[in-house]
C-alpha cells in the first residue's frame, strides 16, 4: 500500500480532530487491540490532542501532537499501527514469524506466501482471516512488516500455496520513510 | 506447522515498554535488518563509528551465523526471483548553503538563503527561527529557499553554524548581491 507513498506528494492535508471524534477513535483502538488498553495512555495521552493526516488513496494517519506517526488506516478499514510504534509495543498484535529466506522479499514489499509461514523456520499464532498481524522474522527481534491475513492460519497450513498475509506496511517503505508531521 | 514452538503474545512481564529500538543511521532500519539493505557496507561503517559496542556484538554474531549458514543452505530450499531491494537514489549533491542579498525597493534589501534542505533541515522551522532571531519577516519561498527581510547576511555566517552544528562555516557560500 505504501510502496509508492511519498511524503511530499501523497499528503493532502492535516486536520485537528474534534475531541468527540478523538474519543471515538480511542475507543475503537481499545476495542481493536484490547491488549493495548493499559498502554494507550502512554501512546496517546488523554490530554493530548492528536491530528489526522489525510493522504491520497483514502489513507489516513493519526499523528501525535509532537508529530510522531502512530496509526493508519485505509478508507473505513481497521486502524493499524505504524512499524515504529509496533517496535515500541510489539505485543498488541499477534505475531506471525516467517523464515529467513522470506525476509528480503518482504522487505521489498512482497506479500507473504504460505510456504514462508509453514516452513521449519516459521511459527504461526493461530488467527482468523482478515486479522491484522505483525510479521516477525526467524532470528530477528523486531517486526519487519504489518499485514492482514488473507487466509486463516489453519487454511494457510492446509493450502500451503499462494498469499497468506497481505503486506500492508513494511520496513523502508514510503510510510517508514515519512518524517514526523509538524 | 510446528506446534511445539509458539510465539509470545501479550505484554511480557519482564520487559519494560516502550522498547527502545536502535535504528541504523544509514538505512534507518533496526540494526538487525541492515544486512538486507543494499548499502550494507555503509551501514557497518556507521555502526562501527557510532555504536562500537553493538558493532562488536554484531561481528561475533555474524561469525557464528556464517558457519551455520553453510550447513543450513543445503537444508533449505532456495527461492528465486528478484528479492533485492533497490537502493533509493540519494542525492549526494554538494552540501552547501548559499547566501545572497537581493534588493527590495530603493534602499532596502532581503537576504536569500538556499541549500539548507541539503542538510535535512526543516525549512519551516528554520525560517521561523530566523524570523524570531532577527525580529523580521522570514518566509519559505521555494523548494529550497528562505527569504529573510533585511540584510542579515553577516549575522547568518555566525548563527547558522551555531544553530546547526553539522553545517561548517566553510560550507556557507556568499553569492554577493543578486540583481533584480
Amino acid at each position: 500500500m505504501f510502496k509508492k507513498f511519498d511524503e511530499k506528494e501523497s499528503i493532502s492535508g492535516v486536520q485537528q480532530l474534534k475531541s468527540s471524534v478523538q474519543k471515538g477513535i480511542r475507543n475503537k483502538l481499545i476495542e481493536q487491540f484490547p491488549l493495548l488498553e493499559t498502554y494507550l495512555d502512554t501512546i496517546l495521552p488523554k490530554k493530548d490532542t492528536f491530528r489526522l493526516v489525510k493522504c491520497h488513496d483514502h489513507v489516513e494517519i493519526i499523528v501525535h501532537s509532537s508529530g510522531e506517526l502512530l496509526f493508519f488506516r485505509h478508507r473505513e478499514g481497521p486502524w493499524m499501527p505504524t512499524l515504529r510504534l509496533l517496535h515500541k509495543y510489539p505485543f498488541f498484535l499477534p505475531w506471525e514469524q516467517v523464515d529467513k529466506g522470506a525476509i528480503r522479499f518482504v522487505l521489498s514489499g512482497a506479500n507473504i506466501m504460505c510456504p514462508g509461514l509453514t516452513s521449519p523456520g516459521a511459527i504461526m499464532t493461530p488467527v482468523e482471516k482478515g486479522t491484522i498481524v505483525a510479521v516477525m522474522a526467524e532470528g530477528k527481534q523486531h517486526a519487519l512488516a504489518v499485514g492482514t491475513t488473507a487466509l486463516s492460519t489453519d487454511d494457510i497450513a492446509k493450502v500451503n500455496k499462494g498469499i497468506g498475509i497481505e503486506n500492508v506496511h513494511y520496513l523502508n517503505d514510503g510510510l517508514w520513510q515519512m518524517k514526523a508531521v509538524k | 506447522m510446528s506446534e511445539a514452538k509458539t510465539l509470545p503474545s501479550g505484554p511480557q512481564p519482564d520487559v519494560k515498554y516502550p522498547i527502545q529500538v536502535i535504528y541504523c543511521g544509514n538505512c534507518s532500519l533496526p540494526i538487525e535488518y541492515c544486512e538486507y539493505h543494499p548499502e550494507y557496507e555503509k551501514c557497518k561503517q556507521w555502526l562501527e563509528r557510532n555504536l562500537p559496542n553493538e558493532f562488536e556484538k554484531f561481528v561475533k554474531l555474524s561469525a557464528d551465523v556464517s558457519e551455520e549458514d553453510a550447513t543450513e543452505e543445503k537444508k533449505r530450499q532456495k527461492r528465486g526471483g528478484k528479492g533485492i531491494v533497490k537502493a533509493r537514489k540519494k542525492e549526494d549533491g554538494p552540501k552547501q548553503v548559499c547566501l545572497s542579498r537581493a534588493p527590495r525597493g530603493k534602499k532596502k534589501s532581503v537576504t536569500v538563503v538556499t541549500g539548507l534542505s541539503t542538510f535535512n533541515i526543516d525549512l519551516k522551522v528554520a525560517s521561523k527561527f530566523f524570523g524570531t532571531r532577527f525580529a523580521c519577516g522570514s518566509s519559505v519561498t521555494g523548494d529550497d529557499e528562505i527569504v529573510i527581510q533585511g540584510d542579515v547576511k553577516d549575522d547568518l555566517f555566525d548563527i547558522i553554524p551555531e544553530k546547526w552544528p553539522e553545517i561548517d562555516e566553510d560550507s556557507i557560500e556568499d553569492l554577493g548581491d543578486l540583481k533584480r
